[in-house]
């Protein structure tokens, strides 16, 4: 195991920590798993998995229990050591920064997707199911279904976000469509019909009017009205599915989408234009998520089954920063302010 | 014989072991056409059980312990009363690294439990221990709760009113156990009601005998510890009926590349050989059969359910109803019925599944098989398929991506899933009926799908293949006489073998694949006792007689009368009509034939053989057990 993660955690060091420049503001966490190639329910694992944390020295640490089937997560936004985790058995539920857990989910929620905590309503968290959608209103103690307006069938859900400016509203992306709620769950209504699975939805950092979603089939959708009408953005094709959407918070107008098929795509024009950018990624570009970091704008591709890679160009060169043979299914910045 | 592998398809958590002195793998097949009576039929149960326990045993080294010792033998050792020391340092070897799943956790219960009074307060607590400390993780598939939830019940009634930071859930012994509770009866309920999701496997008829023979064994509650033994009564009442000389047979929710071919090559064939005495175990006694063995004696198959094993009145059909695996997306109900029908007669049997694609990655959905007399490296089987390959259908009943699982997959197990000449998987572009020993199956494969052409399997162990100008191909697969009408024309191409879930190469065994690559497409199969006609040529010409009239546009569609004289009439997509009637599946019972008998929703089974009989009733959790004067 030592081997395996001195060769994870060596291109970091090598590579130096970030970008010159002032201590960063956030913390970076992933979620994930690292040699996975193989591996089914029961394997050894030989590596530490689930919750990273970026050091000071710009490397990752594996943080808490060994735990290879983890897919995103969600922080208090009162206190940074709270925070959630869609797992394959449940949501998780940590109060001391990952070191403890407890699944709050019974049996009756398995394999969440997705998990996202409201800014304004802090103990409201919300569970992206393959059958729907969860609600914990006690900080992921408990768990219940609010699923009116949702379909009987065609639920399976892939994402949930919530607008960081209205309490209760919440966006949550799923196989038939964009479903919002503006009284925290308690009614939904689909605003974007789509015949696949909705992928990713983001909010922009820049104006909260201004919203992105990614899907399998529909291409990337865009809405500038604070999620009540989609578009399709020109461009972007539904030809290939989409796995995740990127606003970069350090300037406006950059986004950057990832695909197992397509690599990584970015626009520098807010959409107008895009540019495949997979020179100096692995041959087999298979981009699982992609994200940039609030603090120096670095680009982020996680390649599945393959490494995390950085730019600082967005996307005109890349670097391995490590984690080979992983599949990293988020990557979240946490405010320090919040530790 | 070719050695088989020992561990198949499941996780390597065990310790490979040298494979000798296995006396009833290596020795005759038994011949068994009669149950003998009750203080023979334990004795000879125990002396199987006894033949298991032994080899185990006898395979550890102490100067090796972590080399021969895995929790299969610390339990085997510790039942048969010996090398309790060893025992004690290999479990606190073993979980100072434990392991993170229900593959893990079942035979941690198994220490746990059969050691509970022999090992040292130290190794009972490094148990204890792991169960705080490692994460497990619950899977995603049945089985794999079954395991999941059958351990932590037990565990949480072995350590009662400890606290939620004392177990890797975050939940109190309390919690554990009601959740634990819960599922498992949510399970029972479903399985008794509309029928298992994962049902007639090859292999995972093991994933759950297991786990119920331990609730049947040590649940302090006796509720559950009657509903584990119940569970045991129904599944092996089932494996009773749809196999033929201890053979597991017709179709299967999962398989393998090994069990598909190698019929007799399965754990299935480990439970049969223990409980019936008639077919010799798998090598190594499957594997996952080493955690039954020492418990396998608190339990007591009933005589009704032996019965059904290895004394059969006659040819017989049963029909049965089962579930598709979850459908997360792209279905209108999450587990849709999937409807059974077997024959069994002396010297064959026809078995398949009508509905939609129950396990895109396992499924096995007909094929006729016949009897060998020892069925060792015998591929006693002849089907088709659609090799269907897609991520729709992964993300159908898999919460995944489109693209990763096709490919990703074949490295975690499945290593056929995405070849085109694979004999191993459901398609949603197969239907298939079946009236007797007749079936038809219909194919129509969308445009631009991976693999546009359909698989027929011809064994090795065909004699007389005729490729007939009529246009059907006649074989003999033991004492079965076998015609195989192809639709379309095809080709051939020899048989290339994955040698179990992580073979990265193939192996020439001999058999070949017709293939045939034709979108619409089509075949039919008629078997027949070779004692029924005077000679082989006398069946062909039979055959060639039979009225066959098909076309393949729009749809394809067969009107076929059958050798037992059936008018059979067969359009893809439709429902089919024998003798101007059509089938309506949505009347079959959930079990429905001379043995087993169940009403949809009734949750009980009703178990028959001659004048035996017992009631399985699990609103009343009672068994019955009665003799017609």
């Amino acid at each position: 195991m030592m081997k395996t993660l001195s060769r994870t955690l060596l291109p970091l060091l090598l590579l130096g920590a970030l970008p010159a420049g002032a201590a960063p503001a956030h913390d970076l966490y992933l979620f994930g798993a690292v040699n996975i190639t193989g591996r089914v329910i029961g394997s050894r694992d030989v590596a530490k998995n689930g919750v990273y944390v970026r050091t000071a020295e710009g490397g990752f640490t594996h943080r808490g229990i060994n735990y290879p089937a983890m897919l995103g997560g969600a922080f208090d936004p009162r206190d940074a050591r709270v925070f959630h985790v869609a797992a394959i058995c449940g949501v998780l539920t940590t109060a001391d920064g990952g070191l403890t857990w407890r699944i709050g989910t019974s049996w009756d929620m398995t394999e969440p997707k997705a998990v996202a905590v409201d800014p304004n309503a802090p103990d409201m968290v919300y569970a992206a199911l393959p059958d729907g959608l969860g609600v914990s209103t006690d900080r992921g103690h408990s768990w219940s279904r609010r699923e009116n307006g949702l379909p009987a069938r065609g639920k399976y859900t892939q994402v949930v976000t919530v607008d960081r400016t209205a309490a209760g509203r919440v966006f949550a992306g799923s196989e038939t469509g964009i479903y919002l709620t503006e009284d925290a769950a308690q009614n939904w209504r689909r605003v974007f019909p789509v015949v696949d699975t909705v992928t990713d939805i983001r909010q922009s950092p820049h104006d909260p009017k201004h919203w992105l979603a990614v899907s399998q089939s529909a291409g990337a959708l865009e809405s500038r009205d604070g999620g009540l009408t989609w578009a399709p953005i020109a461009g972007i094709t539904g030809r290939r599915a989409l796995y995740s959407v990127a606003f970069d918070p350090t300037r406006a107008g950059r986004i950057a989408i990832a695909s197992w098929s397509l690599g990584l795509l970015t626009s520098e024009d807010d959409g107008a234009t895009w540019a495949f950018r997979n020179e100096g990624l692995p041959e087999k570009h298979q981009v699982w998520r992609t994200a940039v970091d609030p603090d120096n704008g670095r680009l982020y591709a996680a390649i599945d089954s393959g490494a995390l890679f950085g730019s600082d160009d967005f996307g005109r060169t890349w670097q391995s920063l490590g984690m080979e043979d992983s599949r990293i299914q988020n990557l979240v910045f946490v405010p320090r302010a919040r530790r | 014989m070719k050695a088989s592998q020992f561990f198949r398809s499941a996780p390597a958590l065990l310790l490979a072991v040298t494979l000798s002195a296995q006396p009833s793998f290596e020795g005759p097949a038994p011949v068994v056409t009669s149950v003998p009576a009750e203080d023979q039929r334990l004795a000879a149960y125990h002396a199987r059980v006894d033949e298991v326990l032994q080899w185990r045993a006898g395979r550890v080294d102490l100067n090796d312990i972590p080399g021969t010792m895995d929790m299969a033998s610390i339990s085997i050792l510790l039942t048969l009363g010996r090398d309790i020391e060893a025992c004690n340092e290999r479990v606190l070897q073993m979980m100072a690294e434990p392991g993170t799943g229900p593959f893990w956790m079942f035979p941690a219960v198994c220490v746990a439990f059969t050691g509970r009074e022999l090992l040292s307060p130290e190794a009972r607590a490094s148990i204890r221990e792991a169960w705080r400390t490692t994460r497990q993780l619950r899977g995603d598939t049945e089985n794999h709760w079954v395991m999941y939830y059958a351990s932590l019940y037990l565990m949480s009634e072995l350590y009662p009113n400890e606290p939620a930071e004392t177990w890797y859930t975050g939940r109190s012994s309390e919690e554990n156990l009601a959740e634990a509770r819960e599922w498992l009866i949510h399970w029972m309920d479903t399985t008794t009601t509309v029928g298992q999701g994962e049902f007639n496997t090859t292999h995972y008829i093991g994933e759950y005998a297991i786990p119920m023979l331990f609730m049947a064994t040590w649940a302090k509650d006796p509720a559950m510890k009657l509903r584990g033994r119940m569970m045991l009564d129904w599944m092996f009442a089932e494996l009773a009926t749809v196999s033929l000389n201890g053979v597991l047979r017709g179709p299967n929710a999962r398989s393998d590349e090994g069990s598909v071919i190698e019929r007799w090559n399965a754990l299935a064939s480990y439970f049969s050989w223990l409980l019936f005495g008639n077919t010799p175990p798998p090598s190594g006694y499957g594997g996952w059969g080493l955690y039954f063995a020492p418990v396998a004696k608190n339990y007591v198959l009933p005589e009704v359910i032996h019965r059904i094993a290895v004394e059969r009145d006659g040819d017989y059909v049963q029909r049965d109803r089962a579930r598709t695996r979850r459908f997360w997306r792209y279905s209108d109900v999450l587990s849709p019925p999937v409807y059974k029908t077997n024959y069994l007669r002396h010297d064959y049997a026809v078995g398949s599944t009508q509905g939609i694609v129950n396990d895109v990655i396992q499924a096995h959905v007909w094929d006729v098989t016949w009897r060998e007399e020892d069925p060792r490296g015998k591929h006693p089987t002849m089907f088709s398929l659609h090799p269907h390959s897609s991520g729709r259908m992964m993300q159908a009943q898999f919460a995944t991506y489109p693209e990763p699982m096709p490919v990703g997959v074949t490295f975690e197990g499945k290593p056929s899933y995405d070849s085109p000449d694979k004999v191993l998987g459901g398609s949603p572009y197969e239907k298939v009926f079946q009236d007797l020993d007749t079936v038809i199956a219909l194919y129509d494969i969308a445009p631009g799908e991976r693999f546009e052409h359909i698989n027929g399997f011809f064994s090795k162990d065909l004699r007389d293949v005729t490729e007939d100008a009529s246009g059907w191909i006649f074989a003999r697969g033991g004492n079965a006489f076998l015609a195989y009408r192809p639709l379309a024309p095809y080709h051939w191409i020899p048989y290339l073998h994955y040698n179990g879930g992580w073979a990265t190469v193939r192996d020439d065994l001999g058999g070949r694949v017709l293939t045939s690559p034709h979108l619409k497409n089509g075949t039919i199969v008629q078997a027949a006792g070779a004692d029924e006609f005077e000679s082989f040529e006398a069946f062909k010409a039979a055959m060639r007689a039979l009225p066959l009239e098909f076309t393949l546009e729009p749809v394809p569609s067969v009107r076929f009368t059958t050798l037992r004289g059936k008018n059979v009439a067969f359009t893809y997509g439709e429902a089919p009509v024998v003798d101007g009637v059509p089938v309506d599946y949505s009347k079959w019972k959930l079990f429905e034939g001379p043995y087993l008998n169940a009403e949809v929703g009734g949750r009980k089974l009703t178990v028959t053989h001659g004048r035996l009989q017992r009631v399985l009733d699990f609103n009343t959790l009672t068994v019955k057990d009665s003799v017609r004067e």
